[in-house]
């Protein structure tokens, strides 16, 4: 027995080690072999972390660098409802922090979901206190966030982002797919403890930025003249007002205001109304200040000359069964002082001698009734009907600026053409694009559409506007030391409960460049329902005076007029 | 010899190991300095921002009217002097030819200057 025994014991022991590994090795089998495929995609997921990343928005600058929209990585606030001990005590904790309502927050914090918003896009001392609150069930995650560092600056042309990041209007519309940042996938590898170790492909490279846009926008030239169109509004008691300043030569925008602004990193509680870019959306009837390119017409297809003589026929003509006035009663004038007093009747009558076809052919031709092709959204083309549908006052009225809709674009783009020599540039907001390590994608070059009159034509025409300026209706834009050619316009709105032009409701306008004789500011003034005073004269070209001298001097452009100082600098 | 080759085995496991662990302690690196360029980056921006808003034209002219006391200048109160290129002497006024100085019309302004 004694030999028998151990043999037995060792025979149990043997076995029961090899039922051991018998079990191990199926084990082993079944992990490795025969649920491999299936284990390796569970360990596949406890191991790597896929993660959505997005490349930040792009940064927009005006033409001296200087930033006008840009992102910035602000902290969200979230919530997991499923690991929350108290809703109650959490919401009343988060609500002075999130400055959000803690029976909303309680309202969140309630839901059978496993993941909620609480606040988005906050201030990061906010994110730093939300963080030493150090609560359960509450985190929180960083996000870009688009600021306007300016506030209400520019508004009307940048446009703004939505919550997301995509851009709903203005040059943050326009250019989404050149500002949106690149959207991919990473995948991570994590350890035990879920932190990121790193890329599960070492060459895998992070989401490119947007690019970067320039503006030919000059931030002090747009602050000059947001600032007096403000002031020229409030004065007026206007419901609002219109200007742009363009380079003639190249069609650069310099400056686009539009009053009243808004800020465009608050957006939520305003009507849309209230960021539309009325400067390229909204048409009015120019009145006195079409003249200017009917003149350009007349002259260059030979019609009138400065000198000839026109009949003012005592300011009371009758056409078509209506009767046009002019506010002066004028008798024999010439045409230079038709355009310089702005006469109605003098107007109508060149239109006529014109001729429908003509008149309509160089108003299309000078850009109305069409787009520029500015590079922002949502522009209009104005209202002009084709010749078919004019009525038998129609050339008289064009003449003097009404039946006819013109954005305040389309107008400053016409005066410029003719502060140009005759050429009608492409208006452009957009000079450069850059990817964000700095190379230069795209550069805009001046565009130029079309020749619309001779150079003859154009000097012949300043020359009567620079008359305006100094005898005439808009001797209130003059500039010291400056040749200023420009025309008045006040236009009445039409009533829409009668149809009819109202007594009261006026869009009063000017609309000139300077200086007169190497043209480098085109500008455009327009005041909608000025109360009081409602001359274009008035109202609106003492705006273009004080803009224009501001902004010549922060160009360094010197007057014609040299003044002896009495001492030596 | 067959130490040798025992040996040689285990350093070729020992390098493996070593690796494997270097890389992860690098990883860990990497990822540690790859938030501290968020952080600073983020800095950054939240600089940018702050300058942009600083530097507006508006909050210039803001305290340099509200808290400094000036004003802007009025219309005709711009004087723009210029000089000929090259010319290195300052200009005499009373003496310099119309191309080279060009000023606004406003008495009181002269006399200032």
């Amino acid at each position: 027995m004694a030999g028998i025994a151990p043999s037995g014991r060792q025979s149990v022991l043997l076995l029961l080690l090899l039922c051991g590994f018998g079990v191990v090795l199926f084990r082993l089998v079944a992990l490795q072999i025969w649920q491999a495929a299936e284990l390796s995609v569970k360990a596949d997921r406890q191991h790597r972390k896929t993660v959505s990343l997005e490349g930040g928005r792009g940064t927009i600058v005006d033409r001296h660098g200087k930033v006008l929209a840009m992102n910035v990585e602000v902290p969200s606030a979230f919530g997991v409802p499923t690991t929350l001990g108290s809703p109650t005590k959490t919401a009343r904790m988060l609500a002075p922090v999130l400055h959000v309502r803690s029976e909303e927050l309680e309202r969140k914090l309630r839901q059978e979901r496993s993941f909620v918003w609480l606040a988005r896009k906050l201030d990061p001392e906010q994110g730093r206190r939300l963080e030493r609150l150090s609560l359960d069930g509450v985190g929180v995650v960083m996000e870009g966030r688009r600021f306007y560092p300016k506030g209400p600056f520019l508004s009307h042309v940048l446009g703004f982002a939505g919550m997301d990041g995509e851009g709903l209007e203005g040059i943050e519309h326009r250019y989404e797919s050149y500002l949106r940042g690149e959207k991919r996938m990473m995948v991570l590898q994590r350890d035990a403890l879920g932190r990121s170790v790193f890329p599960a492909d070492l060459t895998e490279r992070n989401p490119t930025p947007g690019h970067n846009l320039s503006l030919t926008i000059d931030e002090v030239i747009q602050y000059i003249t947001e600032r007096e169109l403000e002031d020229a509004v409030s004065r007026a008691q206007a419901k609002s007002g219109t200007m742009i300043v363009l380079d003639p030569q190249t069609g650069a925008v310099l400056a686009m205001a539009v009053s009243p602004r808004f800020d465009p990193n608050v957006v939520s509680n305003l009507s849309p109304d209230r960021w539309r870019n009325k400067a390229l959306t909204d048409a009015y009837e120019p009145g006195s200040t079409l003249k200017a390119v009917m003149a350009a017409a007349a002259i260059e297809e030979r019609v009138v000359r400065p000198n000839t003589m026109v009949f003012g026929e005592h300011g009371r003509m009758a056409i078509a069964n209506t009767v046009i006035h002019d506010h002066e009663k004028l008798g024999w004038v010439s045409f230079a002082q038709v355009i310089q007093k702005s006469s109605n009747i003098g107007a109508a009558k060149t239109g006529m001698v014109l001729g429908e076809h003509r008149l309509h052919r160089y108003l299309r031709a000078f850009g109305f009734g069409q787009k520029t092709e500015i590079d922002l959204p949502g522009e209009g083309t104005g209202l002009l009907k084709s010749v078919k549908d004019w009525g038998r006052r129609s050339v008289a009225s064009i003449s003097i600026g009404q039946e006819i809709g013109v954005t305040p674009l389309q107008m400053v783009s016409a005066i410029a053409a003719l502060a140009n020599e005759g050429v009608l540039m492409r208006p452009y907001v957009v000079s450069e694009i850059r990817s964000s390590e700095g190379q230069l994608l795209k550069r805009v070059s001046p565009q130029v559409k079309r020749r619309v009159v001779s150079p003859d034509t154009a000097h012949t025409v300043t020359k009567m506007l620079e008359g305006v300026v100094t005898d005439g209706t808009g001797v209130k834009a003059a500039i010291p030391g400056f040749r200023v050619a420009g025309k008045t316009g006040t236009a009445q709105k039409v009533d829409p409960r009668t149809g009819s032009y109202s007594a009261s409701r006026f869009v009063t306008s000017f609309a000139g460049y300077v200086p007169a004789e190497n043209p480098r500011l085109a500008m455009i003034v327009v005041i909608d329902e000025p109360q009081g005073d409602t001359w274009g004269g008035t109202v609106a070209a003492p705006v273009f005076s004080r803009v224009g001298e501001q902004v010549l001097s922060y160009l360094g452009v010197g007057s014609h007029e040299p003044v002896t100082l009495a001492m030596a600098l | 010899m067959k130490i040798l080759a025992v040996l040689l085995g285990l350093c070729l496991v020992f390098v493996f190991v070593w690796e494997r662990v270097d890389m992860v302690r690098v990883g860990y690196q990497i990822e540690r300095l790859k938030h501290d360029k968020t952080v600073l980056e983020r800095q950054r921006d939240e600089l940018r921002v702050q300058f942009s808003t600083l530097s507006a034209s508006g909050r210039i002219a803001r305290v340099a009217t509200k808290e400094l006391g000036m004003n802007p200048p009025q219309q005709g109160q711009i004087i723009l002097v210029q000089f000929r290129p090259g010319s290195t002497a300052p200009v005499s006024v009373a003496t310099a030819a119309p191309v080279e100085v060009r000023v606004a019309k406003n008495d009181l302004l002269a006399r200032r200057y």
